[in-house]
């Protein structure tokens, strides 16, 4: 039976248990080790959690195809949609397993809803409290990811990635700059833009491309960082770089838009390009090339468009 | 199109997973970029144009190695900062030291070398 995703900041059930089943696959060891994905430093083991962060940094580091350096196996291009959709569901089956509950459904943020605001108001959203995602902060002291220096067992950064691009190991606090980089969130204008935007994608399929995809993503005009990067860059610190996965509100951001992928699709069709016929020099990005896996299978495009069976929204008004 | 069948994950299938692909972020981890060079391709009235940029650039004499990319339009864009690209590659550089404030205070700065003499 599919499961409902619903909005963090209206269902307090969805919330708590959220940051339980966080931090439950931050506590789990499953074997994997730092030496053993040529991570320097003394080995230590890698928890579930972080496995992720290891996943979302390889993706971006790994050019598809590789003569060119733009489109990476989860950016940048077509696959975008994709490939976080693929992540997302591999979270939500480790929570609902840590969680032993199979209707948990990951919670998702409005972000253009809290757009609406003053930037001041954005800063001080319901979602930052400490009965939520906690609050901003060098390291985030409130919340359920708090840096608590008495804990060595509590919520820490222990997977990052360097100036040079290479993850390496830390043992820190979350780190949060609200507003810091950039004053606002993207707007409901904005998210309504991208929605009537056709097609999927388009050539060049990358950065510079018309299309929903790359307005969605946030490289396109009117204002770059636009939507799901501007959220990365607004929410600032350990949200900015590629190791973005280790502050939990990579995917609430991320669940919202999967939200607008699915609004999309429910207008315009489930349809996504470029087919398998396209050339080589899109290989990474086809409707049935292979995903990037680390933790599971692989999936291709063609397996997420339509994931009615697993999961679907309290709502696509996004 | 296909339709996706819930597969639960266990420890054991995440371990396994782990082993069988763990070759896909070893090769990123080795890689290295100092002077990245970009490549940029258009055809224009049948002309084939390629114009390829070279950067060399350091931080406090150091190299960054991280993968750097230049769009057709003249952005740049370092992958370890995914979401942002610049006008310019000074500002980039400028975001790097933002971005990585363990990397780049006093404190680090003489700890790296001492660690990594001969590296660069």
């Amino acid at each position: 039976m599919a499961v409902t995703r619903r909005n963090i900041l209206t269902d307090a059930t969805a919330r708590g248990q959220y940051a339980l089943g966080v931090n439950l696959l931050k506590r789990e060891f499953t074997g994997p080790t730092t030496a053993s994905l040529g991570i320097p430093g003394t080995s230590r083991r890698i928890s579930t959690y972080d496995l992720f962060v290891v996943w979302h940094h390889t993706a971006m580091s790994t050019m598809t195809p590789p003569q060119q350096g733009d489109r990476n196996a989860a950016h940048r291009g077509p696959v975008f949609f994709p490939w976080h959709r693929f992540m997302l569901l591999q979270l939500e089956l480790n929570l609902q397993r840590v969680l032993n509950d199979d209707t948990f459904g990951l919670p998702y943020w409005d972000w253009a809803a809290d757009g609406a605001g003053t930037p001041s108001q954005q800063r001080r959203s319901a979602l930052w409290n400490a009965g939520a995602m906690g609050g901003t902060g060098s390291p985030v002291r409130t919340g359920p990811f708090r840096f608590n220096s008495n804990d060595p067992d509590g919520f820490r950064v222990r997977i990052e990635v360097d100036a040079n691009g290479r993850l390496v190991q830390s043992n820190r606090g979350l780190r949060r700059n609200l507003g810091r980089s950039i004053p606002t969130l993207p707007t409901k204008v904005d998210t309504a833009g991208a929605i009537d935007m056709t097609p999927y994608d388009a050539p060049d399929w990358n950065t510079a491309s018309p299309g929903f995809r790359n307005r969605a993503e946030g490289w396109s005009p009117p204002e770059a960082p636009a939507l799901h990067n501007r959220v990365h860059v607004w929410v600032g610190g350990d949200m900015l770089p590629s190791s973005s996965p280790n502050d939990p509100v990579f995917y609430l951001n991320h669940c919202n838009e999967d939200r607008m992928w699915e609004a999309w699709m429910t207008r315009h069709g489930r349809t996504y390009v470029p087919l398998q016929t396209a050339p080589a020099s899109l290989r990474g990005h086809r409707l049935n090339d292979q995903m990037l896996s680390l933790i599971s299978a692989a999936m291709r495009p063609a397996d997420v468009l339509d994931v009615r069976s697993l999961y679907v929204y309290d709502s696509l008004d996004v | 199109m296909s339709r996706p069948k819930k597969v639960r994950s266990t420890t054991q299938t995440v371990a396994a997973y782990v082993r069988s692909n763990a070759k896909h972020v070893r090769r990123t981890q080795m890689q290295h970029h100092a002077g990245t060079e970009s490549v940029r391709t258009a055809t224009h009235r049948g002309h084939e144009i390629v114009v390829k940029t070279r950067y060399d650039i350091t931080i406090d004499g150091r190299p960054v190695t991280g993968h750097l990319g230049v769009s057709n339009d003249g952005h740049v864009h370092y992958h370890p900062i995914p979401n942002l690209s610049f006008a310019s590659a000074l500002d980039m550089v400028k975001a790097i030291i933002d971005v990585f404030p363990d990397r780049f205070t006093s404190k680090a700065r003489g700890k790296k070398r001492d660690k990594h003499p001969s590296h660069h």
